[in-house]
């Protein structure tokens, strides 16, 4: 009698996926496969479909709402992204010792982080109307008129996006400080030997040690930003005249507001192949770069 | 082992009674809008409120009426997002406010029931209803809702500034007849007070942008509706409309920039002499007017827009009504949403104090609604009153649409006539791919 393999593969051996992978395919792949489908339909939310093909993609191809609604998203995540990435690794960096202090400090910037969007939207709106707002009433102090932050079209995805900025820092920051904490502290010690001074070791020591949680952080927060939705719903619907549509929001207003419920599933099919794109080529970019190393 | 008897005889008592018939309380869901707040009682900051009006209603049937109980959503303005995704999800609420103008596109569905053999059962008649009530929720025939009230925009007046301004004659306010007249009077009201003449919600706002916009459309007789598939808004009558708008925007004779909560504080706050908003807020700004020391005290009046255009008076109305989503319903629950409904019939006086038209002809003659204040100034609506055909599907999401360009329009940020042909485009395309 021999003992078998434990290489050798069986079928069985598939069953301890077998519930996730049910539960991937109900929630994740049939979804996703039912909404490329009603994306082909012209279909109202409470009843009726038609099949009509590529209809709706070529109709949203034609549509300046949504082309701008496209703009406005692509502008939110080249406004949001590279703060949240830099501002959080400042932080994180700030924060990363045993100290009471960046304890404290490390609960306060991360505090942020556990409102709603609710919450979140309703300080800032305190914070950026021109009418006795926390910026107008600085603005004033120093002699200067109020800014209309959510009624100009130039300032108004700025707005959003510092809303944004402040809303979400606390969960890369949190990444960033789990990365740093993973690197030797023999290397800075090596590093102070040979007298290598803070910008060197930044850049030859702390960067390249935490450089795949520097390309998590990037592809989580271009996903996420891409998905804009809750900050210019509560704060601008979408205005002054879809400065500050997202996608996201351009998907509910024609699903839930005009029951347009084919034309929203394509948009959402767009969304979802931009974010694909995006996330692709961040993966395939950063991952050239290592391999040539 | 007495004590294990005992622990055993309790668990068989705790058994028996989670078996036993539960009490007759039938249980039914009402979704409203109107805001969160405390009912009218004593100490409430507005007695007259919309929220505090209604939440005191309801808790008066729950109070009246033991054997119902009352689960209360209360959905964020207008509240069909939620009632939308609500029915997506098939669970609607038993009994649900909606706007007049709403109506058709539930109804089209076949997402609302019938309500006129419910009415019957509990002695409401649609006979009752104001004719512009009975319009309004009347589809194909049928009445699909319970008419709450009418409402429309107004002008609300802070008379202490214009009183400032001279363009107070014998206790009344002096009202524009033209759009040049308007033009005077701001200027002469800003050279006065050194304030804007207007106070609008202008950022994060759409409807009331629109709501203008149809009224002056209205009372120029304009068919901006040919049918209800189409509208026409590439026209010189909607053009003067948003000229007029962009003209006091320029000259700073509106206030800019504010939210509804800013501008509406803002006019409490005596930020400007005419705030552009609906009946809901008569009773607020009354108590407003009795509070000793704010800019309103003693010098409020309100009345409805001034015809600047045109040669017939008109104005725009909606109107709230109660409406039963379709879903399934014991007997019980279905005589306990008749009776909230017949309870709701028979205070629509209490919810007219609110500043709302009353939806009941006999609470419109009676002579408590009458004494109720500047009723007299806003009665002329239930004769000039109009709705959009009520055909026009989606009126919601084309208010959206309307707002949106005519702020554009109004703020310099594109050519009137380009913001209005976008708006007709957008408007007519929604209204193309309706299935």
């Amino acid at each position: 009698m021999t003992a078998a393999s434990p290489r050798k593969s069986r079928w069985t051996n598939g069953l301890f996926v077998g519930p996730y992978l049910l539960v991937y395919l109900a929630l994740l792949l049939y979804p996703l496969l039912a909404g490329v489908w009603l994306s082909l339909h012209k279909a109202d939310l409470f009843g009726g479909e038609a099949f009509v093909g590529i209809e709706n993609f070529s109709r949203l191809l034609r549509d300046t709402v949504f082309l701008q609604a496209v703009r406005n998203t692509f502008l939110f995540v080249l406004l949001t992204v590279p703060p949240l990435a830099v501002i959080a690794l400042g932080l994180a960096i700030a924060l990363n010792r045993p100290t009471r202090a960046a304890a404290v400090f490390r609960g306060v910037f991360f505090s942020s982080s556990v409102l709603s969007v609710t919450i979140v939207t309703l300080i800032w709106r305190l914070v950026l109307i021109p009418d006795g707002g926390l910026i107008a009433n600085l603005l004033h102090a120093v002699g200067q008129p109020p800014l209309p932050l959510l009624s100009h079209p130039n300032l108004v995805l700025p707005a959003i996006a510092l809303t944004t900025v402040w809303w979400c820092l606390g969960l890369p920051m949190m990444l960033y400080l789990a990365a740093l904490q993973q690197v030797p502290a023999e290397l800075y010690e090596a590093a102070a030997l040979d007298r290598a001074g803070p910008w060197k070791t930044l850049t030859r020591i702390t960067l390249p040690s935490i450089r795949r949680t520097i390309v998590l952080v990037v592809i989580i927060q271009c996903v996420l930003q891409f998905q804009l939705f809750g900050q210019a719903q509560l704060l601008t619907q979408g205005g002054p005249n879809g400065a500050s549509r997202p996608i996201v929001l351009f998907i509910y207003e024609v699903g839930f507001r005009r029951w347009d419920i084919g034309y929203a599933a394509a948009a959402s099919e767009i969304l979802f192949g931009l974010i694909l794109v995006a996330t692709i080529l961040q993966y395939v970019t950063t991952r050239d770069k290592a391999a040539s190393r | 082992m007495r004590r294990l008897r005992a622990v055993a005889l309790a668990a068989v008592a705790l058994v028996l009674a989670s078996c036993a018939k539960r009490d007759d309380v039938t249980q039914i869901t009402v979704q409203r809008i109107f805001g969160e707040c405390r009912s009218a009682g004593t100490g409430a900051r507005n007695p007259d409120g919309e929220c505090e009006i209604i939440t005191g209603l309801l808790d008066q049937f729950q109070r009246e009426n033991p054997d119902i109980r009352l689960k209360v959503n209360i959905a964020a303005w207008p509240g069909y997002d939620q009632l939308s995704a609500q029915f997506a999800a098939g669970d609607p609420p038993d009994l649900v406010t909606m706007h007049m103008s709403a109506i058709s596109d539930y109804q089209s569905r076949g997402l609302i029931e019938p309500m006129g053999p419910g009415l019957e059962s509990v002695g409401v008649d649609p006979a009752a209803f104001t004719r512009a009530a009975r319009e309004g929720v009347t589809k194909n025939g049928q009445v699909w809702g319970l008419p709450f009230d009418n409402w429309a925009p107004l002008w609300h007046i802070n008379l202490n500034q214009f009183r400032q301004a001279g363009l107070v004659k014998n206790g009344q306010p002096i009202l524009p007849t033209s759009a040049d007249d308007l033009l005077a009077q701001a200027r002469q009201f800003r050279a006065a007070t050194g304030k804007p003449y207007l106070v609008q919600a202008m950022a994060n706002e759409t409807a009331s942008y629109t709501r203008n916009l149809y009224t002056w459309l209205m009372t120029q007789d304009a068919a901006f509706f040919p049918d209800p598939k189409h509208i026409k808004l590439t026209t010189p009558e909607a053009h003067r409309i948003v000229a007029l708008f962009k003209q006091m925007y320029d000259e700073n004779l509106t206030t800019k920039d504010q939210d509804y909560p800013a501008a509406t504080s803002g006019f409490m706050n005596g930020d400007g002499g005419v705030y552009l908003v609906g009946t809901w807020m008569i009773g607020t700004f009354e108590a407003e007017a009795h509070t000793p020391g704010r800019p309103l005290s003693g010098g409020y009046a309100v009345v409805p827009y001034p015809r600047l255009f045109g040669t017939r008076d008109a104005a725009f109305v909606d109107g709230h009504a109660w409406v039963v989503p379709s879903r399934e319903r014991t007997p019980a629950q279905r005589a306990a949403v008749y009776r909230l409904v017949k309870f709701l019939a028979d205070h629509d006086y209490d919810w007219s104090r609110t500043g709302h038209l009353p939806a009941m002809q006999a609470v419109i003659d009676s002579p408590r609604f009458k004494a109720l204040p500047h009723r007299q100034a806003i009665a002329p609506l239930a004769t000039i009153g109009q709705t959009l055909p009520p055909q026009v599907q989606r009126q919601f999401a084309i208010q959206d649409i309307i707002g949106d360009e005519m702020a554009s329009a109004i703020t310099g940020r594109k050519p009137i006539d380009t913001a209005l042909a976008d708006a007709e485009r957008r408007v007519n395309d929604l209204l193309f791919h309706l299935l």
